[in-house]
């Protein structure tokens, strides 16, 4: 039987009756796919190879699938930082910035009265 | 092997009018079980049975499944065990698997019941209108606009025919790339268009600043993601939670587009154009259900919710060379082979329905007495439909028993429990 591998640790299934080296490709194709400015499809691929990577018993691949793993949570941890320093910024500095901060918004606050 | 399925009737051909083709897409895309419009299942399935050439036919017992948006009827292959076995086996997992699909389906209501309480913009009237629920309710005039209802219930419906009869005919002639860039333009706009107002709304609500790169950051990722999981590899709790999330946006646009008498006749007629078309042996539903059975093929759905449950006493090993298991993560469903696994599917479209009516009951609905009573007897539609499943092992519609004990509920509560809770408490008399 086939099974599906399951993401999150809610009701955990076997992870993936794939044959090793698809799931280094899957890992591989997740982590390239990373670089389009997608942080979210790098922390998809940390959790999801997670298990694989770390917690199971060596195989060929694993190596691999290690350092994917450990790449993209790299790449993860860049953006967030980057995410929070901008968003930060933002939300800081807003007002005053005047016009180029309403040019940038896409929604602003409403006031009280 | 045995499987269980649950087709749900999407009717994704429900469009509406802001978009125009990729509506029904994402409506194709949206019930999986089984009939839907789902040729791009039969897609990926070729697709996959090419890339896969270890496969063998004997191993595979592909499940036909519909996935899209079409209700599905509720289909069972039966393994070559004993038959009171069998029986046992199939109601006791069944009933696992109903609970397995309870969680989904609520998740997805208690997301459409937060945003319509929260977010106003999904009750809000708007002058818009979906192209196909061309008449304007009249306010005034009770029986103008019980009329108006009853003629846009039959655009609408019409349109879901001549949706579904076309997507037969694409499924019959096996255009199948056509089907898949329908699903996949539909998905598109799902994930990324109505994911986009949705957060607006949100952050407009909350009085939230949001800037454009951020946003874009945020849609972007969104969407990519979603359209990897879904149509491609990616794990299956994600891939669930995606479904979950795009059966809520589409229900919050009906919601907010269908005129409010309309959406309740419309969500009887559909629940009655789902037992036909599943069940009548000329319904469209019905034969691509068989056309996929016939070409031994599973419909796919790009959009099939499908609780995957696990039941195996030994597990055949990689030592099993053909065993073909990467075609479980596209096809989300499960091959049984030598021990069975039991699988329950339901199709995007229903999910989207239920929500409909338990998000109406929430946003027109006096209080939480009624859109509770509707929850709750749509559970109990769920639970017997399965029920039913499990007796008749064949391709089942999905929509009407809850559909039908939602509506009575959703009356009865709104205009007998609900009097009558407000005077006991008027009155401070407890029972």
């Amino acid at each position: 039987m086939d099974l599906s591998s399951v993401f999150f640790i809610g009701n955990i299934m076997n992870l993936e009756r794939i044959p090793n080296e698809e799931k280094l490709s899957l890992c591989r194709r997740y982590y390239l796919g990373g670089f389009a400015f997608l942080p979210f499809l790098w922390l998809v691929n940390v959790l999801w190879f997670f298990r694989e990577a770390f917690l199971k018993p060596t195989y060929t691949e694993q190596l691999q699938i290690k350092s994917y793993v450990k790449k993209s949570a790299l790449g993860l941890i860049v953006w967030v930082a980057v995410l929070t320093t901008w968003i930060t910024i933002f939300q800081h500095f807003r007002a005053q910035w005047g016009e180029v901060g309403d040019y940038l918004s896409f929604t602003i606050p409403l006031g009280t009265a | 092997m045995r499987l269980l399925q649950l087709w749900a009737f999407d009717f994704c051909q429900l469009l509406f009018m802001n978009t125009s083709d990729s509506e029904e897409d994402s409506y194709n895309e949206r019930s999986a079980l089984v009939q839907s419009e789902s040729p791009t299942i039969p897609s990926y399935n070729q697709d996959h049975d090419m890339s896969l050439p270890q496969e063998t036919d004997s191993k595979r017992r592909r499940p036909v499944s519909s996935g899209l948006d079409e209700p599905g009827p509720v289909e069972r292959e039966r393994a070559s065990t004993p038959d009171g076995e069998e029986e046992e086996l199939t109601l006791k997992y069944g009933a696992k698997h109903v609970i397995m699909l309870f969680i989904p389906v609520t998740l997805c209501m208690v997301v459409v019941v937060a945003t319509i309480k929260s977010v106003s913009f999904y009750t809000e009237k708007s002058s818009q209108r979906l192209i196909y629920t061309p008449f304007e309710e009249d306010p005034n005039s009770v029986g103008q606009r019980l009329l108006n209802s009853f003629l846009n219930t039959i655009v609408m419906i019409s349109v879901i025919v001549v949706m579904t009869i076309i997507l037969v005919v694409l499924y019959k002639y096996r255009c199948y790339k056509f089907i898949h860039g329908w699903l996949i333009l539909s998905s598109l706009m799902l994930l990324f268009w109505f994911s986009f107002m949705y957060l607006g709304e949100v952050f407009k609500t909350y009085n939230v600043a949001m800037d454009y790169p951020t946003l874009v950051m945020i849609i972007w990722n969104f969407g990519v993601v979603g359209m990897i999981c879904i149509h491609w590899k990616g794990p299956l709790r994600l891939q669930q939670a995606y479904l979950i999330v795009i059966s809520a946006l589409m229900a919050l646009i009906f919601i907010k587009y269908l005129p409010e008498w309309s959406a309740w006749v419309i969500l009887g007629a559909i629940s009655i154009y789902d037992l036909i078309a599943v069940l009548c042996p000329k319904g469209p539903l019905r034969m691509l259900v068989e056309t996929a059975q016939e070409r031994n093929e599973p419909i796919f759905p790009a959009l099939i919710y499908s609780s995957a449950m696990v039941w195996m006493v030994g597990m055949a090993d990689s030592s099993n060379p053909g065993s073909g298991e990467s075609f479980t993560i596209i096809y989300k469903y499960f091959f049984p082979q030598d021990n069975e696994m039991l699988w329950v599917k339901l199709g995007l479209g229903d999910f989207i329905f239920y929500s409909v009516l338990v998000g109406k009951a929430a946003a027109t609905g006096g209080d939480w007495n009624t859109t509770l009573a509707c929850f709750v007897a749509i559970l109990i539609g769920l639970c017997l439909t399965l029920l039913l499943l499990a007796i008749f092992k064949k391709a089942l519609p999905a929509l009407p028993i809850s559909i039908t004990f939602g509506l009575v509920f959703y009356f009865s509560t709104d205009n007998l429990v609900r009097p009558f809770m407000d005077s006991l408490a008027a009155h401070q008399y407890y029972i």
